[in-house]
């Protein structure tokens, strides 16, 4: 297997002189295609840091990313863009849905910033949300879909133009146990059926008994990298 | 194209996210629109009343005169009756209405006191055509003929001069040999009309009145009217050929403060328009300012998923055209329907004293100008749209990571 994220000494510093916060401290990462990875540790430990860097939302202070052979180093804001839209599937934490568009319509939304086919993008939509189980609820607004219901739809839309690697944040913290305990199989699923690679950052123990890799951090660097 | 395909939809559906800011946005926009459309629908039919209401009096829409009469109308500048060439250009059928005049700066006087008039010989029949004034005869009759030697006179005037219908009044005009001739005149009529004319002017046939000063034929001036005020300027050109040495002048040039009246119509309601716009413009940046900041999440979300900041800025500026867009729809629509509603005249007469001195008629007709309905419009689509770009371009500033950090 061959990595799909390479990390080389990221350091991140927000603010300046007294003021500066060190969010990562030399991180050397390599994320391996299939992965279903979860990154876990306390609160500012530098998780969200790290997944914004790594999906091209943020630049490190130091270091560089490559994601599927791409230096991040020297992209406009475009190009990261369009990064963006071709190898990184994105499901967040909260408000992930654009609210007036249906489920269909979130999904297809990356189809048509890829400029897939009317006809080829509905099929494509419909079969992604089929596989998270919301079969006849594709016009379903936002509002009208439960927590768990839209969180399903963050993943179908992730997964529609199959990235090289989903990057998650906390997706399941306003969640219930049932609804993680679903999700979380259905990443997993998505992960063994497909080799999607998955890279989860939480600190929500139902989902690390999952993963077949956990990254442990804490004061920005990784304190621990054990696969099981 | 497709970037507009997959932008429009959701613009459109983003303006009803908060229906009843939208609405408010709505309202100040349509409302701005259509106070324009009207106010001057209303300035329009209002200059239109009063300078067809002025022109009528006695004006008409241009005059024929010597040479330097204008500038000193008195009896050394008159001029001879027309031509057989000007009677000709007179009659062609870009000509309603012409009539001769001898106008001259005269006093009246009565028993009780002496003013200064000017004092107008004319031939009714001409007159009834292109005057309001023989219409006018609130007392007593208007004048019989071009050979009539009474005296028709102004209402307030006959306060003034504390004179009546069936009295005489003694008239004075500088004669053709210098010297003041007088000669008294019975009082026959007595016209209403505003008061500044009805102090200045008394009629009485052309032909007594050539007598009186013994100037034979000679005229002061020949009025015409125009079936079209947009036909006056080729009418002045052909007249000034057929009668060269004369002063041939159209009605702005002949009243100033008529022309000036004219001219700045068009200004107030620029300026009204300026003022809407501020309004507009305020209510526009609220509006998009206070949805950018209340989606800087999904912004922030949208450029996650692969959106370009340009999209972003398309995003918001497409909202602003659609909103304002529907704003200037209706604006039009409310400014339509007003002047349709209004279409049979709105009736001033009860204010007829206090507007006198606008010298507008009883009744304005609104017309809907077509070229209103194109220029405001698109001004007020555009300058909405400009002020629009500033949230858009804030919007397109948002960084991604910062938008998503502030909601989580």
């Amino acid at each position: 297997m061959k990595p799909i994220v390479s990390c080389k000494g990221i350091t991140k510093i927000f603010g300046k002189g007294d003021l500066a916060v060190h969010a990562l401290r030399g991180i050397d990462l390599e994320i391996m295609e299939g992965d279903f990875a979860t990154l876990a540790g306390p609160s500012g430990s530098g998780k969200t840091t790290l997944l914004n860097t790594v999906g091209a939302l943020d630049h490190p202070t130091a270091g560089e990313v490559i994601v599927d052979g791409q230096n991040l180093n020297g992209l406009n804001k475009s190009e990261l863009s369009d990064l963006r839209l071709n190898k990184i599937g994105f499901i967040f934490q909260a408000y992930n849905l654009v609210p007036v568009l249906s489920a269909r319509e979130n999904v297809e939304f990356v189809l048509r910033l890829l400029r897939v086919e009317p006809s080829e993008r509905r099929r494509r939509a419909d079969e992604a949300l089929a596989e998270v189980g919301l079969q006849g609820m594709e016009a379903r607004r936002p509002s009208a879909l439960s927590g768990g219901q839209q969180q399903r739809v963050a993943i179908a839309r992730a997964l529609v133009a199959r990235p090289g690697i989903v990057l998650a944040d906390e997706p399941t913290a306003n969640l219930d146990s049932t609804t993680t305990k679903e999700l979380v199989d259905l990443m997993y699923r998505l992960n063994q059926e497909s080799g999607i690679t998955f890279l989860i950052g939480t600190h929500d123990p139902r989902v690390m008994e999952h993963s077949k890799r956990h990254i442990e951090m804490t004061d920005g660097q990784i304190e621990s990298d054990t696969r099981g | 194209m497709e970037t507009l395909k997959l932008l429009a939809p959701l613009a459109w559906r983003n303006l009803w996210r908060n229906p009843r800011r939208t609405i408010i946005t709505l309202f100040v926009v349509s409302v701005g629109l259509w106070s324009i459309l009207a106010v001057a629908s209303f300035i329009s039919a209002w200059a239109q009343s009063s300078r067809d209401a002025t022109l009528r009096l006695l004006i008409a829409q241009g005059q024929i005169h010597a040479e330097g009469y204008m500038d000193d109308p008195n009896i050394s500048n008159l001029m001879p009756p027309p031509n057989e060439a000007l009677i000709a250009a007179l009659n062609s059928p870009d000509i309603s209405n012409w009539a001769v005049r001898l106008e001259l700066p005269g006093v009246v006087q009565s028993e009780y006191k002496t003013l200064p008039i000017s004092l107008t010989g004319v031939d009714p029949e001409a007159e009834r055509r292109i005057s309001s004034i023989p219409s006018k005869i609130v007392e007593g009759r208007y004048l019989n003929g071009v050979e009539d030697d009474s005296a028709v006179i102004g209402l307030n005037l006959a306060k003034r001069l504390k004179t009546a219908l069936g009295r005489r009044i003694i008239l004075m005009v500088t004669a053709e040999d210098g010297w003041l001739e007088e000669r008294s005149f019975d009082v026959v009529g007595i016209y209403d009309a505003d008061t500044a004319f009805e102090d200045t002017y008394i009629f009485t046939g052309r032909s007594p009145m050539q007598e009186m000063v013994g100037v034979g034929d000679k005229i002061a001036e020949i009025a015409f009217e125009v079936p079209e005020d947009a036909a006056l300027a080729g009418v002045i050109e052909r007249l000034r050929a057929a009668a060269p040495g004369l002063d041939v002048r159209e009605w702005r040039k002949i009243s100033l403060i008529m022309g000036a009246m004219d001219a700045t119509m068009g200004g107030v309601v620029f300026i009204w328009m300026a003022v809407m716009m501020v309004m507009i413009s305020i209510g526009v940046i609220n509006t998009q300012l206070m949805a950018v900041f209340e989606r800087t999440h999904e912004f922030g979300l949208l450029r996650a998923l692969g959106f370009k900041s340009r999209h972003v800025l398309w995003l918001v500026t497409l909202e602003s055209i659609l909103l304002i867009g529907l704003g200037v729809l209706l604006g039009m629509l409310a400014g339509a329907a007003t002047v349709w509603g209004l279409s049979d005249g709105i009736d001033l007469s009860a204010f007829g004293q206090a507007l006198e001195a606008f010298k507008a008629g009883d009744t304005l007709y609104l017309e809907v100008n077509a070229s209103d309905y194109i220029i405001f419009p698109l001004a007020i689509w555009a300058l909405g749209v400009l002020v629009a770009l500033w949230p858009a371009y804030r919007a397109q500033k948002i960084s991604p990571v910062e938008a998503m950090r502030q909601a989580t």
